[in-house]
């Protein structure tokens, strides 16, 4: 069983294609449940959070880290979806919000503009022009998040395992083919990968419960030890030490924590 | 049967899945070895044809006129072999200039860039690391070079049908997905499609022709009309019509020559202020 993710501009039928493949396969279809989950378990309006995962950061939000502190709030909420595997995201930033998670299979569909301006127009009833102005925004805000939080570009095939272009081929080819890539070895759930996944799960619920205000920490698991890195000073060092106790007792799956202050961040942290 | 183009980030990958999508399909394999008797009919040297297809222009390589005659020679020879159809092509660049024939199907391979990296490091004896670098460098350069020769990012997936990362998935498995699709009906070649890959090959033709004379020619061909398009000063045009049209006109297959001369604004100017 698989992790699938599908990543998609506006009006590209991705969502058609996550849903088909979901369906044939019988795994959940997730996209914006998780956006839920995350404003229900951290008392964010949803609007902020949809804001943070699809508008790119100004110059102040990089000040304020508020993109930083949402974006580990919907990490932490699609890592404990993505535990249970069996499961097809096709949300916004799938590809980057799972980094580090064994077996995903990362799918992008894309479409003509052509075809993608039309779909637009048809439901948005706006004029051909608009819709293009639309879209090119929409495109150009995306990569733009990516890569001013990632360091990537969204439109870069080598980030997914799949590209699939939605003209000569068409929805249903498209499910095929990651129907039938998701049944390869390589993308099946073994115990290991399970454990790792809730490790994963883990640090990020601890990122996303010390982010706010500690935005810079890095956060590492393994077998339920979990490592905290600041390179913070001594006085929130103290204060970071004090609400990793807390946290300790709160997290139930927690063996063991450490702060580890004035060390690199290892580069596989959350 | 249709054809199967073959883009890589990896030379050797690109072959390797395109020598073995041909052999799972019975189909001919055409890559660069189609490139020694070009070098023979043009009197050229296969390595400059070879830096034609890897390098930008520059000034102390290909000129951007010889660089256009080398790959003029090269899409020539290219065509006239996918007119046969049941071929995997790789290797010549076809992804950029067969374009609007819908019974080729196009396919970008992505290596997995460790493994490539390792490849490299092993064969040019430099670390993992640089060779990552000089890999990232190539990228950037094979984007500039699709873009200034042909006016398409050869990078960018919606210049193809899929892009299959060999990161997870296993080259078996994407010669098979490959082979799988080349089976699809909407990729069997229909008159319609045939007849555009045959204008493009008789328009691949005639610019081999025109371009001793003429190197800026552009040539479109429907059916046995050929349009040619050109810029000369305006006591040129005439003379220059005449000449295309002649030239044009001989080939095999081609039964009319419309030529368009625009003027020459620059060479007209530099004319007019003598």
């Amino acid at each position: 069983m698989a992790i699938i993710t599908i990543s998609r501009g506006s009006y590209s039928k991705g969502k058609d294609v996550a849903e088909r493949v979901a369906e044939r396969l019988g795994y959940e279809c997730v996209s914006r449940d998780v956006l839920l989950e995350a404003s229900d378990r951290f008392h964010i309006p949803e609007v902020k959070l949809i804001r943070a995962i699809h508008d790119a950061p100004s110059i102040l939000d990089r000040f304020k880290h508020g993109k930083q502190i949402f974006i580990a709030y919907i990490r932490s909420a699609l890592m404990c979806r993505v535990a249970n595997d069996n499961i097809v995201y096709h949300g916004l930033a799938g590809h980057v919000l799972l980094t580090g998670v064994p077996n995903v299979l990362k799918v992008r569909i894309i479409a003509d503009m052509a075809d993608r301006i039309k779909a637009e127009m048809e439901r948005e009833g706006i004029s051909e022009e608009d819709a293009r102005i639309l879209l090119q925004r929409d495109d150009e805000e995306r990569r733009k998040w990516t890569k001013a939080l990632y360091g990537v570009d969204p439109w870069d095939s080598s980030l997914y395992d799949l590209v699939v272009h939605i003209s000569t081929l068409t929805v249903p080819d498209a499910v095929d083919f990651i129907c039938e890539a998701a049944t390869k070895d390589q993308f099946k759930a073994t115990e290991s990968y399970r454990r790792k996944i809730k490790n994963l799960g883990l640090a990020c619920q601890v990122k996303a419960a010390l982010v706010d205000p500690f935005f810079d920490v890095g956060v590492t698991c393994e077998s339920g030890n979990v490592v905290i890195y600041t390179g913070a000073n001594d006085r929130q060092v103290s204060k970071l030490k004090k609400r990793a106790k807390e946290l300790e007792k709160e997290i139930e799956e927690i063996n063991n924590l450490e702060v580890h202050a004035g060390v690199p961040i290892p580069e596989d942290a959350f | 049967m249709p054809i199967i183009i073959i883009s890589s980030d990896s030379y050797r990958t690109g072959r390797d899945i395109g020598e073995k999508a041909a052999r799972a399909i019975f189909y001919d394999y055409v890559d660069r070895d189609i490139l020694p008797p070009v070098c023979e009919k043009y009197g050229v040297q296969e390595e400059k044809l070879l830096k034609a297809l890897e390098e930008t222009p520059s000034f102390l390589g290909l000129s951007t006129k010889l660089r256009n005659k080398y790959l003029a020679y090269i899409q020539e020879a290219t065509l006239g072999q996918l007119l046969d159809d049941n071929v995997v092509c790789h290797g010549l660049a076809a992804h950029l200039y067969v374009l609007g024939v819908s019974h080729a199907l196009k396919v970008r391979v992505l290596s997995d860039p460790d493994i490539l990296a390792r490849e490299l490091s092993t064969d040019a004896g430099h670390p993992p690391d640089k060779v990552k670098k000089m890999l990232k460098r190539y990228e950037e350069q094979r984007k500039n070079w699709s873009l200034g020769t042909f006016n398409l990012d050869e990078t960018d997936p919606s210049n193809y049908d899929m892009v299959i990362s060999l990161t997870q998935i296993d080259p078996d498995e994407a010669v098979k997905t490959i082979v799988d699709i080349a089976g699809y009906r909407k990729f069997q070649p229909m008159t319609y499609s045939i007849r555009c890959l045959q204008d493009k090959e008789l328009a691949g033709r005639v610019r081999v022709v025109l371009m001793e004379q003429f190197p800026d020619v552009r040539v479109i061909a429907d059916r046995s009309t050929v349009v040619v398009e050109t810029k000369a000063v305006k006591r040129e045009k005439r003379k220059r019509t005449e000449a295309i049209k002649e030239l044009a006109g001989s080939i095999e297959g081609v039964k009319y020559v419309e030529v368009h001369v625009a003027t020459d604004i620059f060479r007209q100017a530099a004319e007019s202020a003598r």
